[in-house]
């Protein structure tokens, strides 16, 4: 015993004096630098200005006071109005989404695997876009609705889109399908020998569905419902679009409001963004929680073909539902934006219209629109190939090595999620106004930006690659003699390149669309697309945006196209 | 190939607060087969993966081919590409985006060898586990014995000093699983070089080794020939876990100081003579003898036991037909003994039998 408590000693002692620097304790210990400075950074910087009480914009603040939030409770319409607007969407989402999920993975329909598919496509569209061409769609007097419902003679308005109801109207088409792919992994990781032995047991069918499979569902459905309305809480570009002009403010359109007041109130923008933080953060734990508690044995991460019953005529009721809810989330847009886009002033009424390329010509010839297209594109290939790589060592450091920490590196990196865009895009600007590096207004700050809040998005999309690949597949690579890197180059990448090809294409797509954190970025050279398209309409030219919207839209789906083609073939070749 | 011994001295895992490997040492000399044998979670794949260099043990050292590779007290872990070392995985770990020459070249690749000594080394490979017709095709689209077969001609393509087996076996059905085990113990006398093996298959330990080390709760149960773990388990974990053997308990007659035939006092009043292969203490309290040593025979012991031969009367209280053997369960003074005799040997279920076995079957274990 005594020479194994000397030699516990000897290890010891050998521990903490061996210190060779290799090459993966160098990159491990850049990269984490680097990326815990980026998340952590601005947060500290927001937190200070929250507690600025001085009246003053310097940092640190001369005065610190909780004085900020204790002003909140004035703003309690606000906050109510978030609560409302995020409850309303979140039980359309689901509601949405979880017959969505039943009818395609519970009952025999035909085609049923293309239409999962088209159920994906509401995600690919911003809720931005949705926002745009609702407001066309809808708006009181102006929209196509009304403006049909007028020329038949009817009186006042038959819908009003500008109102609480039209703001979760539109974030729930978005969010629908964000519950059904989340309710239908649910649906799909159930074991079918679970409700097969209760029908053998002698229950019938509605009697199995109440007493097995829902209460088993439960969990993936309570799951997605608090991440969706967590997700709600967080959201601009609707209530933006389709709150402001009905004086309905929501949190994250009272911070856009503080700060493009004059003068900027930031320590105000600060205290709510901290207080619409730490109700997301809550309610992100609160589901972390679910997650990891609620999944019972039978989510085993192993997907199962779920059993499919034939529900005679209703199937097809559902059906139409389903196929009616890509029509008004994605088609029904579309086609508004496409109208919209090549008239002079939009109307649905045709002897009316006045058809014109000059939108577009304004898109894509004007100096300013079109810089902001470029730099768009621009940004999306530069951090999608820079960020995708720094994202692969990263998954790396975090699932593989056994350097001490890595639980926390998990952690930092996941972070941004828990963070709504709005409130990173204002710590970001506060933090980088007041640091010497003269980067503030350039593009290099939305680089870094887009970097930071997609951390999540492509180290999530990575892991899932990463897990997937048995750990000896490596270690065999090191036995046989290859140092680190190389192991890297012959045998880790070229497994991961399934996983590094979506990522890549994820993150572009996200930096394409980006809004909440752009928005409080762009400088007068350094445009991007998303905060024009919401100018352009701030200026009142609902004809531009539609086309600036379409662009955008289409870049995004070219890349969902590309995307859905190199993963089919990816599944292929290792089939 | 040099002199590629391997010593392990006092090495120690741990992972957390708990202790994987708890002060084993070890000695593999040049081209000897050992197999680190014993249920999962003993640390026997610990321990071999700490001479891969994959996992960085607390305490002890090792030294392979004379060159110390882990050293707690001179704080020295050379990294498992510097070892010189070679290992087949359980999963294989055949890279699934490399054609089957790609796999086997890997090695040599690493060490710079030139094109055509490639080309050379991977063709004697593949030919030694008869996997030349392949060379051209997909890793990915092989059956679970082709990878196995590439998995092992990847491991001595680039002639290794020392090369590591990881339970290489246990994927495979159990048919598959004979064959190899000849090929692997014809290869491995073929290319002489040192391996350790990991299982927790004893007859599979049993078949292919110079030597067997049982291992049990970190810990080295008993070092010896497949043989000597066979017939002289030192402790009651070994007697089970090798083989099936019946425990009797009882107590050593005082005395007896010497290895050698002793006298062990059974439970319900009976006297074996029995074997011990040390120096006995006087707490032993249990002998083990193996199924297949115990002789039964029809009708009650005679008053004149034959011989030396330990003889007990009992009933069969249980019959079970294996195919290969038999196995009765016998009720006897004392207690229940399973016994597996050939197909031949028929009893019916209630029958009074005779059990006898030799004294040299009849192993008195450590206390």
């Amino acid at each position: 015993m005594t020479d194994i408590a000397r030699n516990r000693l000897l290890s010891a002692r050998a521990a903490t004096s061996r210190w060779v620097p290799s090459s993966q304790g160098i990159v491990t210990a850049a990269i984490l630098i680097f990326c815990g400075g980026l998340v952590a950074y601005p947060l500290v910087y927001l937190v200070a200005e929250s507690l600025n009480v001085s009246g003053e914009d310097v940092f640190p603040p001369a005065e610190m006071g909780l004085g900020n939030y204790t002003d909140l409770i004035d703003d309690w319409h606000v906050l109510a109005n978030t609560a409302f607007v995020a409850c309303l969407a979140t039980v359309m989402a689901i509601v949405i989404g979880f017959l969505a999920a039943w009818t395609l993975t519970r009952t025999k329909l035909p085609g049923r695997a293309q239409l999962e598919r088209l159920m994906e496509l509401p995600y690919y569209m911003t809720p931005l876009v949705g926002a745009l061409a609702w407001s066309i769609l809808a708006a009181p007097r102006t929209g196509f609705v009304n403006q049909l419902w007028h020329g038949m003679g009817g009186g006042g308005d038959l819908v009003n889109i500008y109102s609480p109801f039209g703001i979760a109207w539109v974030m729930a088409l978005f969010e629908g399908t964000v519950a059904f792919v989340m309710i239908s992994a649910a649906m799909k990781s159930m074991d079918p020998a679970l409700e097969e032995s209760a029908r053998v047991m002698g229950a019938g069918k509605w009697r199995t569905m109440l007493t097995v499979t829902l209460p088993l569902v439960m969990p993936g459905v309570l799951g997605a419902t608090v991440f969706v309305f967590a997700e709600m809480l967080g959201s601009f570009a609707a209530a933006f679009v389709l709150g402001l002009p009905a004086r309905y403010v929501v949190i994250t359109t009272a911070i856009w409001q503080a700060v493009q007041s004059y003068p900027p109130d930031y320590p105000r923008a600060s205290a709510l963004g901290i207080a619409l933080f730490a109700v997301m953060f809550a309610t992100l734990s609160l589901y972390r929680l679910m997650v990891r508690r609620g999944n019972f044995a039978t989510i085993t991460g192993k997907a199962f073909r779920p059993r499919t019953m034939a529900m005679g005529r209703l199937a097809w009721v559902l059906f139409a539902a389903c196929i009616a809810y890509v029509v008004v989330a994605v088609v029904l847009p579309l086609i508004t934006l496409l109208l919209t886009s090549f008239q002079r002033f939009a109307t649905v009424i045709m002897s009316q219209s006045e058809f014109t390329l000059a939108n577009y010509q304004t898109a894509l010839g004007f100096g300013a629109v079109r810089a902001a297209l470029t730099n768009s594109l621009v940004l999306g290939v530069g951090v999608a190939t820079v960020g995708v790589g720094v994202m692969t060592v990263l998954v790396w450091i975090i699932y593989r090595s056994r350097a001490p920490g890595h639980g926390l590196v998990e952690y930092v990196v996941m972070f941004p999620q828990a963070v709504p865009r709005m409130v990173f895009g204002l710590a970001l600007l506060w933090a980088w106004l007041n640091i010497p590096i003269p980067i503030y207004g350039t593009l290099w700050l939305l680089a870094l930006a887009y970097f930071t809040v997609l951390l999540p998005l492509g180290v999530r999309t990575l892991a899932g690659v990463v897990l997937q690949i048995d750990k000896s597949l490596e270690e065999c690579a090191r036995v046989c003699g290859a140092s680190w890197l190389y192991q890297l180059r012959t045998v880790t990448i070229p497994l991961l390149r399934p996983g590094i090809v979506a990522a890549w294409l994820l993150v572009f797509i996200a930096s394409v669309r980006e809004l909440g954190v752009s928005i409080f970025l762009v400088g007068p050279n350094a445009k991007v697309i998303a905060p024009s398209i919401v100018s352009s309409w701030l200026s009142s030219s609902s004809e531009l945006s539609a086309a600036l919207a379409l662009i955008q839209t289409a870049a995004v789906f070219i890349a969902v196209i590309v995307l859905f083609r190199a993963t089919r073939r990816f599944s292929q070749e290792q089939g | 190939m040099s002199d590629a011994r391997i010593e392990i001295t006092n090495l120690i895992v741990r992972y957390g607060d708990v202790v994987a490997v708890d002060g084993v040492s070890l000695t593999v000399e040049q081209g000897e087969h050992v197999t680190l044998l014993g249920p999962s979670g003993c640390g026997k794949t610990t321990t071999l993966r700490a001479i891969a260099g994959l996992e960085e043990p607390s305490g002890g050292t090792i030294r392979i081919a004379g060159a110390t590779v882990y050293s707690a007290a001179e704080g020295r872990n050379v990294p498992a590409e510097k070892r010189g070392i070679s290992m087949v995985f359980q999963s294989y770990a055949v890279w699934p985006h490399m054609s089957v020459f790609d796999n086997v070249a890997y090695g040599l690749r690493v060490r710079n060898q030139s094109r055509a000594d490639i080309t050379h080394e991977v063709e004697r490979a593949l030919e030694l586990v008869q996997m030349r017709d392949f060379a051209t095709r997909s890793a990915a689209l092989l059956s679970g014995g082709q990878q196995q077969r590439v998995a092992l001609a990847r491991a001595i393509a680039f002639s290794p000093r020392v090369l590591l087996f990881d339970e290489p076996l246990s994927n495979l059905d159990a048919k598959l699983r004979a064959e190899m085990r000849v090929e692997l113990r014809d290869l491995q006398r073929r290319l002489g070089v040192t391996s350790v093996y990991v299982t927790h298959d004893q007859e599979e330990a049993l078949a292919i080794s110079d030597r067997v080390v049982v291992m049990h709760v970190g810990g080295i149960e008993q070092i010896g020939t497949p043989q000597d773990i066979y017939n002289r388990p030192k402790t009651r974990f070994v007697a089970d876990f090798v083989g099936s053997a019946n425990l009797i308990a009882g107590r050593i007659r005082s005395g007896a100081s010497r290895p050698g035939l002793v006298a062990f006092d059974a439970e319900g009043g009976i006297t074996l003579g029995s074997w011990a292969t040390h120096p006995p203490s006087g707490n032993e309290d249990r002998v083990a003898v193996r199924t297949a040593y115990i002789d039964i025979a029809g009708g009650t012991p005679s008053s004149a036991p034959n011989g030396r031969a330990n003889s007990i009367g009992g009933t069969i209280r249980q019959r079970l037909f294996h195919g290969d053997f038999i196995q009765y369960i016998v009720d006897s003074a004392v207690g229940q003994l399973t016994v597996r005799r050939p197909p031949t040997e028929l009893f019916d279920e209630g029958a009074a039998v005779t059990a006898s076995f030799a004294p040299e079957h009849c192993v008195l274990l450590e206390g």
